[in-house]
């Protein structure tokens, strides 16, 4: 019963993969060879692969027919065979990759043993990416299939990595295996920025007599870095009203009665008792209208006053943004002098040689 | 009475009504007035009630504030005066202040009062020396206290004046846009002593007591 399962499995995971590829195969052989797969006609599959092999076939096609014929000898339990397969597969097409979760473990095990037996650079990615010239880097990743001596640079630009023609960067020259992640700050030995242009990322993998490279385009342009905007507020400080109307009292009232007061005792206290009694109308006249004009000031509403703690804040305010300000100036006169770079979008990617 | 050294301080402190227009913080009004007076002399039986006009010019700039007043009165005796007529005077009163605080200032300044006739009163000429008291009512009206000692005082009868003082209530209210309401209430009190004939000094006070009523254009 185990065996009835693990055959199963097998079938389906390896029908998975080839499935619907007969569509857009030109060649006969290899459309036929594609069917008994399907069909899992493994040793049919595996005979028209390899006469398909011997005709004359595009890459493409011929990368199918090796994967075709490591798929069959992986069917068949021909496991180094099946290796072969996947080591020629690759080698035309260095980017294919399997789905573990979609083929069988045989095969995927047979193609994970084909890729370390030959020396690629797959999966070359730059992505695009946008920073301030010297403060930034150009995020390269790629995965070497064997311990290599790798040597990555960038080639473009219309000079300025030293000597004539094309400017030539060298970003990196290390021993790698499996996974790489390099960065390139794009900067020429003065410190500037490359210039702006096309440049080709071109990843050189040797291993004794064998070499394997590829590439990836990308386009580096120039731009103005961004300025900072001058603050008007700061966020969450606002201003306060400068003056505040003060409680409504009796104190205009009470100080009319206070100076009218004053100078009535002034006028008693000093009348000459040898002259008599001064007159009072012109006291009554103007104390009066003062009483009169308090009364009116107590009713009516207070006029308003500044309020110092409000006026002081703001004080702060205007001061901290102004300060804020300055900063800004300051770091927007560096921001203009900089240059943007952006990496933009890969171009093409690059075949193998 | 020295008449020579008043006018020419009272000339300069009536420039305030050409007080420069475009400094910052400055103030002025210039405006007509209605005077009613009480004045006293000498005794009980000589008191003199009467009215006038005249105009008042004030400004400030700054802490300095400056005020001057010149009127014309018409006094006549009242019902209980042993006086037979009437006098006519002409008094000018100026002042100039510091604010030693929001409430408070210093101020200098002068008195002059000219009877005509001459004999009917006595001329009055003296230097101010005093405080006043401000405080704001509310918007656009202020109250006023002021005390100020009348200093060298000079009389064309002669005498001398021990003490001498002038009280004063002020009453500012601004009653539309640049029209003030100005009121302003003065006590007068001189401790006048004469020598006449050289056979002692007798009192000859002088007590008045004057109320302006006027309205200010404010600048």
């Amino acid at each position: 019963m185990t065996t009835r399962c693990v055959g199963g499995l097998f079938l389906l995971a390896v029908l998975a993969p080839a499935a619907g590829r007969a569509q857009g195969v030109q060649n006969a052989t290899l459309r036929r060879a594609q069917q008994a797969y399907d069909n899992l006609e493994y040793r049919q599959a595996l005979s028209l692969g390899q006469a398909a092999l011997r005709e004359r076939l595009a890459g493409a096609e011929r990368a199918r027919a090796y994967e075709v014929v490591g798929f069959s000898y992986a069917a068949l339990d021909s496991i180094l065979k099946a290796v072969d397969g996947f080591k020629q597969m690759v080698l035309i097409d260095p980017e294919r990759q399997l789905d573990p979760n979609r083929v069988s473990p045989k095969a995927y095990s047979a193609f994970d043993v084909a890729l370390r037996q030959v020396l690629l650079v797959r999966q070359l990615r730059i992505d695009s990416t946008s920073f301030v010239a010297g403060q930034g880097a150009v995020p390269i990743r790629f995965m070497v299939t064997q311990p290599a001596r790798v040597v990555t640079r960038a080639i473009g630009g219309g000079g300025g990595g030293g000597g004539g023609g094309p400017a030539n960067f060298l970003v990196d020259s290390s021993a790698w295996n499996g996974q790489v992640n390099l960065s390139w700050s794009p900067r020429l030995p003065n410190g500037d920025p490359v210039p702006a242009g096309t440049y080709t990322v071109v990843v050189e993998a040797r291993l004794g007599q064998n070499t394997f490279s590829a590439s990836q385009q990308i386009r580096v342009t120039h731009g103005r870095v961004d300025t900072l905007p001058h603050l008007t507020s700061l966020p969450g400080y606002q201003y306060l009203p400068e003056t505040e109307i003060p409680p409504q009292t009796w104190r205009p009232l009470g100080l009319a009665f206070l100076y009218t007061g004053g100078a009535l005792i002034g006028t008693l206290g000093l009348e000459s008792g040898s002259l008599g009694a001064s007159s009072k109308r012109e006291l009554g006249v103007v104390g009066g209208a003062a009483l009169v004009t308090g009364f009116v000031m107590t009713l009516r509403k207070p006029a308003p006053r500044p309020a110092e703690g409000n006026i002081l804040y703001n004080r702060l305010l205007t001061e901290q943004i102004a300060r804020r300000n300055a900063d800004i100036a300051k770091e927007n006169v560096t921001r203009r002098q900089q240059v943007q770079l952006t990496v933009g979008p890969p171009l093409k990617t690059g075949a193998p040689r | 009475m020295s008449q020579g050294g008043g006018i020419p301080v009272a000339m300069v402190l009536l420039g305030v009504v050409g007080w420069p227009a475009g400094a910052g913080a400055q103030h002025l009004t210039v405006g007509p007035q209605a005077v009613l007076v009480d004045y006293r002399e000498v005794s009980s039986g000589l008191r003199y009630s009467g009215s006038g006009f005249g105009g008042v010019a004030t400004g400030r700039h700054g802490k300095l504030s400056a005020a001057a007043s010149v009127v014309r009165l018409t006094l006549d005796p009242t019902d209980q005066s042993t006086a037979g007529a009437g006098f006519k005077a002409t008094q000018l009163d100026a002042w100039v202040g510091y604010d030693v605080a929001s409430y408070a200032s210093v101020e200098v300044g002068i008195i002059r009062r000219t009877a005509d006739p001459g004999f009917a009163a006595q001329s009055l000429g003296a230097l101010r020396v005093g405080a006043r008291s401000t405080y704001d009512l509310g918007p656009g009206a202020t109250v006023s206290f002021r005390a100020n000692y009348l200093a060298a005082p000079k009389f064309s009868g002669g005498g001398r004046a021990s003490f001498s003082i002038d009280l004063g209530l002020g009453l500012d209210v601004r009653l539309a846009g640049r029209l003030h309401g100005v009121v302003d209430y003065a006590f007068e009190r001189v401790n006048r002593k004469t020598n006449p004939g050289g056979t002692g000094e007798i009192d000859a006070p002088i007590q008045q007591t004057l109320a302006r009523l006027g309205l200010g254009i404010g600048f």
